[in-house]
């Protein structure tokens, strides 16, 4: 059969067709590149992204929920689960099973496993850092049931447990062991320390493009995520690490920061506030700022003179260094040791407040004499906030005739001087945040006598009362008994006075409008977790 | 004194001054107060958890044995883990001088291309209007830290004017050029990258103005004596009543021997720069390794410090030896004096 010939036309066609297409399939390559959105925001350096280092720090957490997933995940509100990669659990005496939800992969493709699961736990607990101590000593056993259950078996009772798998991330064990390097955990080597340092094994909604931990993360959306996504979630993420206030600012002006770090000074997010398209957002439930007094040291060993000096601090004046804009609040009144939302809590008891007369009273019961023995006021050179604080303590404690000095100090020589009571400052200061959503991690890790020398219980209190209080409320499971036994802490705290409850930390952002923050802008979708509110598939790029 | 001789003399006395230096910052590292291992493990850690740790960073060994230990692994190119970044210091240290190193380098190009002219200028003038002009500029940039300058430069030409970027050495939508020396505006040129050069020149004109202009101040008035001296010399007299142009005076009769005290100074200020970046990196989010530096102190990093501490000092010592070679080179009497000494 003869072949038909082209016409001088039709092969005119077909090349103007073929251009056509070619221009067609460039402009929606073009498009598709060009509507790539990206989300740039800082934090503070180092940015850690081992799931099992960098504890207690908001840079790991924020960096944690994004590239790997617990187990459970916290409703809003922080104090009851929803399933995360476990679709469902039980609960036996000191047993829990965990069941894996079918078909999640990690980044790498790999299946999400019970072996994944063990393998994590117990790389934390080799490694001892991060949030190990959260597990050491309360998990007995772990066991894989089947490839997709998994049975954590406690040595005792323990009634944070389900809150504590919050700050379990779990890592592809095929991919970090086909990445070890020397090291000396025997056939772990090292554990994939130096490889996860740069990379994650997740399976998070983010996974990582590249990451230096001192200048910038960049992350990419997971189109394999396991849940869904809302297509206007940013495409691509850039955490920027250790920006200079002025740099913040700049780059917040030019358009090119669209959420400024929490840590920025109130100035700082005053100035942010006033550049047309940024408004300030805030999360609230998971911050609280204590004045430690070392109730070790005299004369704050005496309750009587601790209450007089709780009573005659100017908190609103404490307040209102600390707020941002009259619009975005930075601190709100504290009532006692922990915050609204946690079991415990009592709303209807009074914040704390200046009562001079009070104070003088108190005082008067006092065994010693206000001036007789000087307190030293510490303030960490890292947060100049505190300076400022420290001068309002100075000056309100001078009124009842206390002698005080202001000393500053580096928090490395802090860390150290804490672990002795006859060391630890008369009065501290310190911003303490809760590192699971359960009102032990408040309580325990700053009044139980077993918590003394670490930096969150520089009050150094040793009371059996609450010491007995706070075993009994980790041991009981039921909620409502936990409720009733952390009010009574609640109330003993309050009345020994061992800190100063200054006021509930309202965390500020600088946000463009360029981009949604439910869980910031939202109180109800607020989880009270830190690091969980900057959850990148959640937030919205316009 | 032939010059490699020398040059094999001077690098045996920087060796030496090497491994002093070592021993003295892995001492003081390990005296600054604070407990490495509480800091790094963070406010909740328990005395069970910091003894621990303290044992996997063999903190709990005699220091001569850390010693030992530590400089086994120096040998190998180990330089041990970070406190701060949780990264082997060596890893760090490879990502953060590359960038730190160029920024000193531009800086030095302003300092030598701005500052030996202009104090060539200044002498020929001097107590002219261009002088005065130039000692008022010097002071000014002698007298303002870098950070500030770091700051003004930054709200002119990059806030108030837009002209140029602020952050990082290259656009996020920038790709880095194949490293093959680390230093992007070297690498990008090897790559037959010009629009990577014209974004990383960008990028590091407001940084490394700000870093150099103390030292063009300096090196401006530094030269200016010295070559305010050379004219007052009766070779230069004697050069002038031959009739010889004043600008061939200046450059060939004058600079020279007035370049010897200037070449010193300009040998110590460059590596200070390495250790002094630190404000200006961070006010432009410049990846370097000074910024690391600081933080490794602030976090009581002891491998970190003792890293960058180790890499600045061995900087110093090479840029030492480039000095002195060219010292000698430019006034071989300082070689055969040593001969004799």
């Amino acid at each position: 059969m003869a072949r038909k010939k082209w016409s001088s036309r039709t092969r005119l066609r077909f090349s103007l067709a073929t251009l056509a297409a070619i221009c067609l399939a460039s402009l929606s390559w073009t498009t598709k590149a060009f509507a790539e959105t990206t989300l740039t925001l800082d934090e503070n350096a180092p940015g850690e992204i081992d799931p099992g280092k960098g504890a207690g720090r908001a840079v790991s957490a924020i960096l944690f929920f994004n590239l790997y997933d617990p187990l459970l995940l916290p409703t809003s509100g922080g104090t009851s689960f929803a399933p995360g990669l476990a679709e469902s659990w039980t609960q036996d005496g000191n047993s829990y099973t965990f069941k894996l939800r079918p078909g999640v992969k990690f980044h790498s493709g790999n299946p999400v496993t019970a072996d994944d699961v063990v393998f994590s736990l117990n790389r934390l607990i080799a490694l001892g850092q991060g949030n190990a101590s959260l597990f050491r000593g309360w998990v007995k056993q772990v066991d894989v049931l089947d490839p997709a259950t998994v049975r954590f078996t406690l040595t005792a009772p323990y009634a944070p447990f389900l809150a504590t798998t919050l700050r379990l991330g779990i890592l592809d064990r095929k991919e970090v062991m086909a990445h070890l390097q020397d090291g000396s955990f025997g056939e772990f080597k090292d554990y994939g320390q130096a490889w996860l340092n740069q990379h994650d094994a997740g399976s998070g909604a983010y996974r990582i493009i590249s990451h230096n931990p001192q200048v910038e993360a960049v992350m990419g959306k997971n189109p394999d995520y396991y849940l869904p996504i809302p297509a206007a979630a940013p495409d691509r993420v850039i955490m920027k690490f250790a920006l200079e206030a002025a740099t913040e600012l700049a780059l917040m002006r030019r358009g090119e920061l669209d959420i400024m770090s929490q840590w920025a000074s109130p100035e700082t997010k005053r100035a942010a506030a006033r550049i047309p398209g940024v408004t300030m957002v805030s999360e609230r439930g998971i911050s609280e700022f204590f004045i430690k007094m070392n109730t070790r040291r005299p004369p704050l060993d005496d309750v009587f003179c601790r209450r007089a000096l709780a009573d005659s601090l100017d908190y609103n004046a404490l307040i209102g260094q600390a707020n941002v804009t009259p619009q975005a609040a930075g601190a709100e009144p504290a009532r006692g040791p922990l915050l609204p939302g946690m079991l415990g809590y009592d709303g209807s008891v009074p914040p704390a407040s200046r009562d001079m007369a009070k104070a003088t009273a108190e005082l008067a019961q006092c065994k010693y004499k206000a001036g007789d023995i000087p307190i030293d006021i510490a303030w960490i050179g890292e947060v100049p906030l505190e300076e400022r604080f420290a001068l309002l303590m100075q000056q309100n404690w001078g009124e009842l005739g206390f002698k005080s000095n202001i000393v500053r100090m580096p928090a490395v020589s802090y860390y150290q001087l804490i672990t002795k009571p006859e060391t630890t400052p008369n009065v501290s200061q310190f911003f303490y945040t809760a590192t699971v959503p359960d009102s032990d991690s408040f309580l325990y890790n700053i009044y139980s006598s077993h918590s003394a020398g670490s930096a969150s219980a520089a009050e150094w209190l040793s009371d059996p009362e609450v010491d007995s209080l706070l075993d009994q409320g980790r041991s009981t499971l039921d909620q409502t008994e936990r409720a009733a036994i952390y009010k009574k802490v609640f109330d003993r705290i309050r009345d020994l006075q061992p800190s100063i409850f200054g006021y509930q930390v309202v965390i500020t952002y600088a946000k463009s409008d360029r981009v949604s923050v439910p869980a910031l802008q939202d109180p109800a979708k607020n989880t009270r977790v830190m690091g969980m509110n900057l959850m990148f598939r959640a937030m919205e790029m316009k | 004194m032939n010059l490699p001789r020398y040059l094999v003399r001077r690098l045996f006395a920087c060796l030496a001054t090497f491994v002093g230096v070592s021993i003295l910052i892995f001492g003081i590292a390990r005296v600054i107060p604070g407990d490495p291992a509480r800091i790094a493990l963070g406010p909740t850690a328990t005395d069970e958890q910091v003894r621990e740790f303290r044992i996997q960073l063999g903190l709990d060994q005699p220091l001569p044995q850390q010693y030992a230990h530590y400089v086994s692994g120096l040998l190998h190119g180990d330089l041990g883990v970070s406190l701060y970044t949780n990264a082997p210091v060596a890893r760090d240290l490879r990502a953060g001088f590359p960038a730190t190193f160029e920024l000193v380098l531009v800086a030095t190009l302003f300092m030598v291309g701005i500052g030996i002219p202009l104090g060539v200028i200044a002498a020929r003038h001097r107590d002219g209007a261009a002088d005065n002009v130039i000692r008022l500029g010097a002071l000014l940039g002698v007298v303002t830290p870098s950070f500030v300058w770091a700051v003004l430069l930054m709200l002119v030409f990059s806030d108030y004017l837009g002209w140029l970027p602020i952050d990082g050495r290259l656009s996020e939508t920038v790709s880095p050029p194949p490293s093959v020396t680390g230093l992007y505006l070297v690498d990008s040129l090897l790559a037959g990258q010009p629009h990577v050069f014209l974004n990383a020149l960008e990028h590091i004109i407001l940084p490394a103005t700000a870093l150099s202009l103390a030292s063009i101040g300096q090196t401006t008035r530094l030269t200016r004596a010295n070559v305010a001296e050379a004219y007052a010399s009766p070779y230069i007299e004697m050069a002038r009543a031959y009739g010889i142009s004043g600008r061939r005076i200046a450059s060939r009769y004058a600079l020279r021997p007035a370049l010897i005290p200037t070449l010193t100074i300009l040998g110590l200020d460059i590596a200070a720069k390495l250790g002094n970046a630190f404000l200006v990196e961070t006010v432009f989010g410049w990846p370097g390794m000074a910024q690391y530096g600081v933080q490794a102190i602030l976090h009581k990093d002891l491998n970190g410090i003792v890293g960058t501490v180790l890499v600045i000092a061995a900087f110093f010592l090479v840029i030492n030896m480039i000095v002195d070679a060219a010292v000698t080179v430019l006034d071989p009497r300082i070689r055969l004096g040593a001969q004799g000494a």
